[in-house]
C-alpha cells in the first residue's frame, strides 16, 4: 500500500539531512520530515490534496510545504480562503467522493472555527449512517509557543478532539514519528485524523532511521522510549523531549532511572504499555502540552484508577500549564507552562518522597530558550 | 409506467412520498417509530423534480428533512422504515433514524441535523468529481433557514471560486421552525447568490413537479455542460408542524388561509381521482414496507461500538 519515495528526498533544507555514520541512520528536522510526508503522499497518491491557508506561499506553512505547489500544481496544492469551517465541510465532502484532503491549520486555535464539520460531521459520519461511509483526512494542527503567542495563538486543543469517538488524534514528538504515522495513516487509514505538531520543533533536528519508517509499525502506538525502574512518565508532544532530558539529568546525578513512554495517539492510547510501566515502577508522572484539568493528565489518572489504582505506591504527579490562558510577556509565559527545573524537582520529589532530596536541579531556564531556534514573528 | 405522462409519473412519484409520510403519521401514536420526525408533507414536489434528471452516479447531500429526497433519489423504502423502527435492516443499521438517511449506491451521500452543514460537504464532492473526472453532478439541498449560516457563504464563494459543479438547491419553505423569513433576514437570497456569480433561477411555484423537474433538468444539463455551480430557489409550504406528525396552526405563528390556497395549487389535492387509481399499488408497497420493517430484528449489542472508527 505505501510507496515511499527513497529517502532522502530533496527537502526544504537539504543541508540538514546528513549521514552520521555508515548505519541507516540520517539526521532531519521536523520541519523536514514534514515537507517529505507531504511531498511523498502528493507523489504517491494522485487523490491527495494539499488544502489550507498559505499552503502554497513562500512560507509554506514554516517550510513544510514549500515548492509543493511548483511541483504539484495548484489544484493539489490548494491555498484557501478564511472559512474554517467551510473547508473543512469541503474536505469532508472531497473525501467522500474519492480524494484524500490533507487539511492544515497554521495554529490549532483556528480549528475551534471549523469544531461543527470536525465533530458534528467528520466524527460521525461512519457511525452515523452505519458504517456507509468513510471520511479518509487528514488534519494538521500547529500548536504555537513563545515570543508572544498569547492567548490564542497557543492553544493545544488535544483532549477537546480526544473526547470525540471516531477521531484520531495524534501528537508526533519526533521525525521519526511524523515518518513512521503520515504515511501509513495516509495511505491505509479510513478515517479522520488530526495531528497536533509543536512549533518548537520544526527547526529541531532528530535522528531518524530510514530503513525502520513505515514497515509496519503501527502509525497509532505509544512508544517506550527509555527504560528505568523508579518512575514512569508519559508525555506528549514537546513534553516527551522534556521528559527525556529529565530523565537524563536524574540517572546522571540521582541515579534515578525512568520509564519514558511517549503517548503519541492520545485519542487511542496503548494502555497495557501504562500499566505494565506503572506496574513495574509504583510511580507515575504525566507531562502534557495543554492544560491538566479534563485532559490528557486526567484520562492516564482516570484509566489507571479504574484498572488497577493499586499500583501506585504514590499519589500522580501532572506537569501541564497553568489554569490561565497563556500571557504574552516572556516572563509571565515562562511561568506559564511548565520547565526542566520543576519538571525534575518533581519527579525527585515523587521518587525519593519528600521536598528536601538534595537532587542537583538544572538551573531555571525557559523551556523556550532551549528548543527555540527563531525568532519571532510567528 | 412506460404509458404515462411525465406529469403522471411524477405525480405517482410526489403520491407515493406523500403516503408514505402519512403512513408514518398513522403509526407515530402506536410509538413503533421512536424518532424525530421532519415530514415533507406539502413538499414533495420539490424532491421529485429535483430528482428527476439526475442519474444515480450524480450526488446529492441533504438535510434532516429528507424522507423524499431518500426516496425520489431511489433510496429503499424497506431499509427506510426499518430505519424508522430502530431495525438493523434499516439504511443505517438503527443508528439513523429518520434524520440521517442516505443511500450512497444511488448517490444520496448524507443528510444531517445540523443545519446548512452538508453544502460544503456538496461543494468538496463537486471539487473531487472535477480533479476526478468524474463527470458527477452534485446537488447540496438546504432551507432559506440554512442562508444565514456563515458556511453557506463559505460554501457558495468556494464553488464559485473553483468552478465545481454543484447545485445549490435552496427548498425555501418561509420557516425556519416557528420564525418566518422575514424576521430573520435582511437580503434577498437569489440576489444574494447572484453576487457571487453564480446563475440563478427561481421557482415560486414548489408545488409544480412538472416545472421543477423542467428547469432542474435545464440546470442540470447546464452544470453537466459547463462543469460550473448554479444556485436554486423553490418556494414550497410545508403542511405539518416542524417535527412531529400533527399539524400546528392553531399556535398562531401562521395562517391556515395560506395553507389552503397552497393546496388549491397542489396536483396531489387537485386530482383525486388520480390519486384513487395510485393508490393501490403504493400501499401494496408501503404496507410490505412496513411488514418488513415490523418482522426485521433490533440490532444487537454488537452494533453498539461497530463502525465508530
Amino acid at each position: 500500500m505505501l510507496c515511499n519515495t527513497a529517502m532522502p528526498a530533496p527537502v526544504s533544507s537539504e543541508e540538514r539531512i546528513e549521514v552520521v555514520s555508515n548505519t541507516d541512520m540520517k539526521v532531519m528536522s521536523y520541519r523536514d520530515a514534514l515537507h517529505w510526508t507531504m511531498r511523498d503522499a502528493l507523489r504517491c497518491n494522485d487523490a491527495v490534496v494539499l488544502m489550507g491557508q498559505g499552503v502554497d506561499d513562500h512560507k509554506g506553512i514554516f517550510g513544510s510545504t514549500s515548492g509543493l505547489v511548483q511541483e504539484f500544481g495548484s489544484e493539489r496544492v490548494m491555498d484557501t480562503p478564511l472559512a474554517e469551517e467551510g473547508m473543512t465541510g469541503v474536505a469532508i465532502g472531497a473525501a467522500l467522493n474519492g480524494l484524500y484532503p490533507i487539511q492544515t491549520h497554521i495554529r490549532a486555535d483556528f480549528s475551534l472555527l471549523a469544531m461543527n464539520q470536525i465533530i458534528n460531521l467528520a466524527a460521525k459520519y461512519k457511525y452515523m449512517f452505519g458504517g456507509k461511509f468513510q471520511v479518509p483526512m487528514l488534519i494538521r494542527m500547529i500548536v504555537g509557543r513563545s515570543w508572544g503567542q498569547g492567548a490564542q495563538h497557543s492553544q493545544s486543543l488535544q483532549s477537546l478532539f480526544a473526547h470525540i469517538p471516531g477521531l484520531k488524534v495524534v501528537m508526533p514528538s519526533s521525525s521519526q514519528t511524523i515518518l513512521d504515522t503520515y504515511p501509513m495513516v495516509i495511505a491505509d487509514y479510513q478515517g479522520p485524523v488530526i495531528s497536533f505538531e509543536h512549533r518548537l520543533m520544526y527547526d529541531l533536528n532528530f535522528h531518524v532511521d530510514s530503513q525502520s519508517m513505515n514497515h509496519g509499525s503501527d502509525p497509532f502506538g505509544s512508544h517506550l522510549l527509555r527504560q528505568g525502574e523508579d518512575v514512569t512518565i508519559v508525555a506528549t508532544s514537546i513534553m516527551v523531549l522534556e521528559a527525556m532530558r529529565a530523565a537524563d539529568h536524574l540517572a546522571k546525578v540521582a541515579d534515578i532511572h525512568c520509564d519514558v513512554i511517549d503517548l503519541h495517539c492520545v485519542s487511542d492510547p496503548d494502555w497495557d504499555l501504562v500499566m505494565q510501566s506503572v506496574e513495574k515502577t509504583g510511580r507515575l508522572v504525566v507531562a502534557d502540552t495543554s492544560w491538566r484539568e479534563y485532559g490528557v493528565c486526567a484520562e492516564v489518572c482516570r484509566v489507571v484508577a479504574e484498572r488497577n489504582p493499586g499500583y501506585l505506591k504514590q499519589p500522580v504527579v501532572s506537569l501541564s500549564m497553568q489554569p490561565s490562558p497563556c500571557p504574552t510577556a516572556k516572563s509571565l509565559e515562562d511561568l506559564f507552562y511548565p520547565d526542566l527545573h520543576q519538571f525534575v524537582n518533581a519527579v525527585a520529589k515523587l521518587v525519593l518522597g519528600h521536598e528536601a532530596h538534595e537532587v542537583q536541579l538544572p538551573d531555571t531556564q525557559s523551556m523556550v530558550d532551549v528548543y527555540k531556534r527563531f525568532k519571532g514573528p510567528f | 409506467m412506460n404509458s404515462m405522462t411525465m406529469f403522471e409519473r411524477l405525480f405517482f412519484q410526489a403520491l407515493r412520498i406523500r403516503l408514505v409520510e402519512e403512513c408514518i403519521i398513522d403509526l407515530y401514536p402506536s410509538d413503533v417509530i421512536q424518532s424525530p420526525v421532519h415530514l415533507s408533507i406539502g413538499q414533495e414536489a420539490v424532491a421529485v423534480g429535483a430528482c428527476h434528471s439526475l442519474r444515480h452516479r450524480d450526488l446529492m447531500f441533504c438535510t434532516y428533512r429528507s424522507h423524499a429526497f431518500y426516496l425520489a433519489k431511489g433510496g429503499s423504502l424497506n431499509e427506510m422504515f426499518a430505519e424508522l423502527y430502530g431495525k438493523v435492516t434499516g439504511c443505517a443499521r438503527g443508528k439513523a433514524g429518520s434524520m440521517h438517511l442516505a443511500a450512497p449506491d444511488v448517490g444520496l451521500m448524507g443528510t444531517s441535523a445540523v443545519v446548512a452543514s452538508t453544502i460544503p460537504h456538496a461543494v468538496g464532492a463537486a471539487l473531487a468529481a472535477k480533479r476526478l473526472n468524474k463527470a458527477q453532478v452534485v446537488v447540496g439541498v438546504f432551507g432559506d433557514g440554512a442562508t444565514e449560516e456563515g458556511v453557506y457563504h463559505e460554501s457558495l464563494n468556494f464553488a464559485a471560486l473553483h468552478g465545481l459543479p454543484v447545485i445549490f438547491l435552496c427548498e425555501n419553505n418561509g420557516l425556519a421552525v416557528h420564525s418566518s423569513q422575514k424576521t430573520r433576514q435582511h437580503y434577498d437570497i437569489l440576489g444574494h447568490a447572484q453576487s457571487y456569480g453564480l446563475p440563478v433561477y427561481a421557482i415560486s411555484e414548489g408545488y409544480d413537479f412538472v416545472k421543477v423537474a423542467e428547469t432542474m433538468s435545464e440546470v442540470i444539463t447546464h452544470v453537466r455542460t459547463i462543469q460550473g455551480p448554479a444556485f436554486v430557489e423553490i418556494q414550497t409550504f410545508r403542511y405539518k408542524e416542524h417535527v412531529g406528525p400533527g399539524e400546528d396552526f392553531s399556535c398562531g405563528y401562521r395562517d391556515v388561509e395560506d395553507c389552503q390556497s397552497w393546496k388549491q395549487q397542489d396536483p396531489l389535492e387537485r386530482f383525486p381521482d388520480l390519486v384513487k387509481a395510485f393508490r393501490p399499488i403504493i400501499m401494496q408497497e408501503i404496507d410490505a414496507a412496513v411488514h418488513f420493517a415490523e418482522r426485521s430484528p433490533f440490532p444487537s449489542i454488537e452494533e453498539l461500538l461497530c463502525d465508530v472508527v
